[in-house]
């Protein structure tokens, strides 16, 4: 049965802050960064005015603010931090040692495009440059989005079976600093969904020491990774299984919570997108079929692990792909669009893919340059 | 409770076991085993990239007998405070979290860090076991490194002044900063306990020999960090900053005054490091020397 929720206007960064004060995290770290800042600035509030019993770090950078969280993770408790850009670039090997070390860390990265020039609107160089980190990524369309999929990291994050930490990503400021309506349980409710970490992934002790991180020779190292190789794939399952259970507690859902298939299964040209772009690609598709064009949409909400199967069987049905990315691979394309192409040569799929990378550096991209872009698709 | 020879000879727990892979003549490994054994049941060890990460042995032969987490270069003081904080939030503070690290991470490409935590008045000690020199990626120049010493880096003689790591804790609010040597154990453990007794930031720097990146017999390791405090090269002294007033101890008390004080190529000629050495040389170390002793006469 789904569970009483109240109706609320706030901003994507209030609604990470909100998943994070509901789940109850023990220790958080935080450093200020734009467009981030106000998600840290939400939980100090918290903390102070005794709504979270949490010990809030303030730290010199963002490369301590990961450490701290670490050290925290080490000692089996639950954390949290949120970041951007050049603070997550500056952050990178422990970003790297946090994935690899599989530390269950919950960090919303509000994506922003990296300097030079200064500039703090969104695009995804920033998480994408993380790609193999070992960090489930999730890409959201929306507030009530960064909400669901904060509270849902969680609970994947943490799992014994999983143990690798999760990076929701949301667009700067077309969500983090945009108003718009989320639907928000009670706190109780979303803290059951959640559950308690008392079964930690990973707990020093002094009566049974051990030692983490030490030399490793070539044989264990391969292991530790082929591991986390198949904790990745075991994940895909864990986030369909999660973002199930919330679904049914909370009445909402996102495809299968690894794809997010928009329009009829079968269409002549299908978009494929991340983040809030795929939103827009909705109003595009709309007006489209409207003009009688037989168009689709497949949002990809999780990017790491891949959703290979989903996206397979998508392409099988469907003719024509056409990959917005918001980010780039210099001197290949756009990261989104060569995973897509490799999956489908992998898998036999004959679905002919396209692409453009469009919306860096906060670039708009509305519904009417998405519909201009399938328009010039379909002649070709 | 002041600590006696006694209690160094019979270890409540041996916290550094057989296997490990320290050089011989290793002082950092010695100092090691008696201050992490002085708290074994308590501690939980956070090492940076130094030797201590790979003196501590590999896979599950790993020799430290304590809960150790390894860290990259600049992240020690920060992991160390979020477990400080974890421990904090779990009602197991009774436990002691201690930086165990060398002189690259604590003088150099982790100062922000370290200061950062010191700032914060976290409950962690920082021991900087300094040998003056990267010494695991074999032997360069770090900011904690002599005049004149010949580094990989260096290989014509350091030209630049030691950074003074203590003075530096001491500016930024420290509870206790105290300085020690390989050579005086019980001067050390006594330092160390007491810091452990002080709720916030503490930091210890001890002066340890390194056979093989001073070009030195390991039979002299002791010798030598001996000659350190017999040379003025390394003052031993604490600060504790509810007094802000250092006090020079016991076993280098009489070198304050430079009358006492054996010359410095004493303590240079024992080592290959310094073969070659000029009289210039020698004369700008011994000015930096006394550089130090007189800023921290400032306190006393």
């Amino acid at each position: 049965m789904v569970v009483k929720q109240e109706t609320k206007s706030m901003t994507g960064n209030d609604a990470a802050s909100y998943a994070a004060l509901f789940a109850k995290p023990d220790v958080i770290a935080a450093y200020p960064i734009t467009p981030q800042t106000t998600i840290v600035e939400n939980l100090s509030r918290f903390v102070d005015e005794g709504k979270l019993d949490a010990e809030f770090v303030i730290v010199e950078s963002e490369h301590s603010a990961l450490a701290a969280c670490m050290g925290a993770a080490w000692s089996g408790v639950r954390t949290f931090t949120a970041t951007s850009s050049q603070g997550l670039l500056y952050m990178a090997e422990n970003v790297f040692w946090t994935g690899y070390g599989r530390l269950p860390i919950i960090m919303p990265v509000v994506n922003r495009c990296l300097a030079p020039g200064w500039n703090i609107w969104p695009d995804f160089q920033d998480s994408m440059a993380f790609r193999d980190a070992g960090w489930i990524q999730m890409y959201t369309k929306n507030n009530q989005e960064v909400f669901d999929t904060t509270l849902q990291a969680f609970k994947i994050t943490e799992s014994k079976d999983i143990a690798l930490p999760s990076m929701p990503c949301l667009d700067g400021f077309v969500i983090s600093h945009t108003t718009g309506q989320v639907d928000l349980p009670d706190p109780e409710d979303a803290f059951e969904f959640v559950g308690p970490y008392d079964d930690p992934v990973i707990e020093l002790d002094v009566e049974n020491p051990w030692a983490y991180g030490s030399m490793t020779g070539p044989v264990q190292y391969s292991k530790n990774r082929r591991d986390l190789m198949v904790a990745m794939e075991r994940a895909k399952k864990k986030i369909v299984d999660v973002h199930k259970e919330f679904e049914e507690r909370f009445g909402r859902s996102y495809g299968n919570g690894l794809v997010e298939p928009y329009g009829d299964d079968e269409a002549d040209l299908t978009l494929v997108t991340l983040g809030t772009i795929g939103d827009e690609a909705h109003e595009a598709i709309d007006r489209l079929k409207a003009e009688g064009h037989n168009v689709n949409a497949l949002r990809v909400r999780t990017f790491r692990p891949f959703p290979v199967e989903d996206i397979v069987e998508f392409a099988k049905k469907n003719h024509k792909l056409v990959v917005i990315d918001r980010a780039a691979s210099f001197g290949h394309d756009g990261p989104l669009r060569i995973e897509v192409e490799a999956v489908l040569k992998r898998h036999n799929v004959d679905t002919s893919v396209s692409g453009k990378i469009m919306g860096l550096g906060g670039e708009d991209v509305p519904y009417s340059a998405i519909i201009d872009l399938v328009k010039k698709e379909l002649k070709e | 409770m002041p600590v006696t020879q006694k209690d160094l000879m019979i270890k409540p727990k041996d916290a550094l076991l057989k296997g490990h892979f320290a050089c011989a003549g290793c002082g950092s490994a010695l100092a090691f085993r008696h201050a992490i054994g002085s708290v074994a049941d308590k501690a939980v060890l956070v090492v940076p990239a130094s030797c201590a990460s790979v003196y501590q042995g590999s896979g599950k032969g790993v020799a430290f007998n304590v809960p150790t987490i390894n860290t990259a270069f600049a992240a020690s003081d920060a992991v160390a405070s979020g477990i400080s904080r974890a421990l904090k939030k779990k009602g197991k503070d009774d436990l002691k979290v201690i930086v165990w690290g060398g002189d690259g991470s604590a003088a150099d490409i982790g100062i922000a860090t370290e200061i950062g935590a010191c700032d914060r008045q976290e409950n962690i000690l920082h021991v900087m076991y300094s040998n003056n020199v990267y010494g695991n990626t074999g032997g360069q120049r770090s900011g904690d490194t002599m005049i004149g010493a010949r580094t990989a880096t260096t290989p014509k003689g350091n030209t630049t002044p030691r950074k003074m790591v203590p003075f530096i804790m001491m500016a930024n609010n420290a509870r206790y900063v105290a300085t020690a040597s390989a050579a005086f154990l019980e001067d050390f453990v006594e330092k160390f306990q007491k810091a452990l007794s002080f709720e916030g930031f503490k930091f210890i720097q001890i002066d340890i020999s390194c056979p093989p990146n001073w070009r030195a017999d390991s039979a002299h390791s002791i010798e030598i960090s001996r000659l350190g405090v017999q040379t003025g090269i390394w003052p031993l002294f604490e600060w504790d900053r509810e007094t802000n007033t250092a006090i020079l101890s016991r076993p280098g008390k009489k070198y304050g005054d430079k009358a006492n004080r054996k010359p410095i190529s004493d303590w240079t000629s024992l080592q290959g490091r310094f073969r070659g050495i000029t009289d210039e040389e020698l004369i700008a170390l011994e000015k930096d020397t006394e550089r130090q002793w007189n800023f921290l006469r400032k306190f006393m």
